[in-house]
């Protein structure tokens, strides 16, 4: 009656058991219900964010349309003479600025909170937990690409008269993409581990803001500090969107490629870092 | 079917407070970090479940019952040991947990729905069907914070029960709703039975898993400590909180006569 390790209805069920395969129940890297899961997961987000209004994309544009103004009356006529004299230009270099690192900072600031946030969720039932990032990153990539994007468009055909040079901005685009999604699933990773990661983080996204010439103009950086500001991708990717939207000649290509090697490096260690970390996370959650 | 052999999983306490960055890296930098201690919390569980069977798990808070149900469903995984579930598994989650409050009771379905591993259009298909056993037609576009708690535990039960897993299982979530819901509620409980689904069933009402289950399993400290027919095993379990509590009385009779 006290056995230890009593097996229920021992008998068919065990023989057969001993037949079956051995199921390891091993995380595997992409689950079969991630597509349906992220999907869920993007629509709730945009529902609880636009609460089935078209006014939610306006303002995601508006803010930093408002911003870019506001920057534009204190530091425009300092910073005009880099800009062909054109305050204007200034304000649609810091539209760019703002919505393209403000999408970065954004989404990875939410993914570092996101595991803990649904901690409950994730002890009940069994989901892939790259979800949670990638639909938050979704969800903000979705809300860059309906709402600031459009105007980015208009300021490059306005500014060069090109679409060609439309065309080449999926590569930034997809570069700062691999690069949030990798970042964020990075920090929601060790937003499981430590709870203070999301101060922390707060910390290394200002400094990432700073180093990245969204209301400055690359050319008053010191020359040295330039080399340093390379490593920092989002540097590279910014100044690679600008370049191609408001440059009058089209830069050279490996600023570009440059930003794309170092999204699609952020992409790969946050996937193998995610992937390393995922089984320790139950005993934190 | 569910096949746990060997089953023994150790956690990682929480007593300690270093989950933050900042103190962690001071602790090393003094080097006074530790080792996180570790706790058993299954110890050498064997568990076979067979296919339509209803199996109740009873014991003492913190035995390892809700641990052994999230072993199944595959939450955890285990130290060591193989854990071999055959069939798609439905956890009835409790109040609210997989819910969005502020989104409405028709999102809320598709949301749980995909989570119990429903695809999108199962989930169309069956929603009016959810919504009408729950009873919550005329709410669907309500807030689910704007339902009282009783309806939120309807529409779980609705969306799990219809999810049409292979296993279900229920960790003390069945008292739910009203008289007239409870009723509907364990019809459908006996509608599964009969449709051969797997229910295990985590539970202190011990007089609900001697009426309902084929089953009992008593487990403690991590361990099985009996499995059986259910009057048995829960009689054998309540002997033995009274008598633990009668020695208990006794001790602290001695203690204060002294």
């Amino acid at each position: 009656m006290f056995r230890r390790g009593d097996t229920l209805d021992a008998g068919p069920s065990a023989r057969r058991a001993q037949r079956s395969r051995v199921v390891t129940q091993r995380w595997a890297l992409v689950d079969d219900r991630l597509v349906d899961v992220v999907g869920v997961l993007f629509s709730q987000n945009i529902k609880i964010r636009y609460r089935g209004s078209v006014l939610g994309i306006v303002w995601s544009a508006l803010n930093p349309l408002v911003m870019a103004t506001v920057y534009s009356a204190v530091f425009g006529r300092t910073f005009a003479p880099y800009y062909g004299g054109s305050v204007v230009l200034y304000g649609c270099t810091v539209f760019i600025g703002l919505s393209l690192v403000g999408f970065f900072v954004a989404s990875t600031s939410e993914c570092s909170t996101i595991l803990v946030q649904n901690g409950g969720l994730i002890n009940k039932v069994r989901v892939p937990l790259e979800a949670f990032p990638l639909a938050t990153i979704a969800a903000h990539a979705f809300q860059l690409i309906a709402g600031a994007l459009p105007i980015v468009v208009v300021i490059s055909l306005v500014v060069n008269h090109d679409p060609l040079r439309v065309l080449l901005l999926v590569i930034p685009l997809a570069a700062l993409l691999m690069l949030t999604a990798g970042v964020g699933i990075l920090v929601s990773a060790a937003g499981v581990f430590f709870r203070d990661v999301p101060h922390l983080y707060e910390l290394a996204t200002f400094l990432l803001w700073v180093t990245s010439p969204v209301f400055y103009p690359v050319a008053i950086v010191p020359h040295p500090l330039v080399h340093v500001l390379i490593f920092n991708p989002l540097f590279v990717i910014l100044r690679s969107a600008l370049d191609i939207v408001i440059a009058p000649v089209l830069p050279a290509p490996w600023l570009p490629m440059l930003g794309f090697a170092e999204g699609a490096l952020a992409l790969a260690v946050g996937i193998a870092a995610f992937a390393a970390m995922r089984p320790r996370f139950m005993d934190h959650l | 079917m569910i096949s746990l052999r060997n089953v023994t999983l150790e956690r990682r306490t929480r007593e300690e407070f270093d989950d933050d960055l900042k103190s962690r890296a001071l602790s090393l930098f003094t080097g006074r970090d530790r080792r996180p201690r570790r706790k058993r919390v299954l110890d050498d569980v064997s568990l076979e479940i067979e296919d339509g069977a209803k199996v109740g798990l009873i014991g003492p808070n913190g035995a390892g019952k809700s641990t052994i149900l999230k072993v199944i469903s595959s939450v955890l995984t285990p130290t060591s040991g193989t854990v071999d579930v055959r069939g798609r598994v439905a956890p009835l989650l409790e109040l609210g947990a997989g819910f969005n409050p502020e989104l409405s009771v028709v999102d809320n379905v598709a949301l749980y729905g995909v989570l119990l591993g429903l695809d999108r259009r199962t989930i169309d298909a069956r929603l009016e069907a959810i919504l009408h056993f729950a009873e919550l037609e005329e709410y669907r576009r309500y807030p689910v914070r704007a339902l009282s708690s009783g309806m939120t535990a309807r529409l779980g039960f609705a969306i799990a029960t219809d999810a049409d897993a292979d296993i279900l299982l229920v960790d003390e979530a069945l008292a739910v709703g009203d008289e007239s819901f409870r009723a509907k509620s364990r019809a459908r409980i006996d509608a599964l039975w009969h449709a051969h689904r797997t229910v295990v069933i985590v539970s202190h009402d011990l007089a609900l898993v001697r009426a309902t289950c084929e089953r009992a399993v008593w487990i403690d400290r991590g361990r099985i400590m009996a499995s059986g027919p259910p009057g048995e095993v829960v009689d054998n379990y309540v002997r033995s909180v009274d008598q633990a509590a009668t020695l208990a009385l006794a001790r602290a009779r001695n203690g204060a006569g002294r």
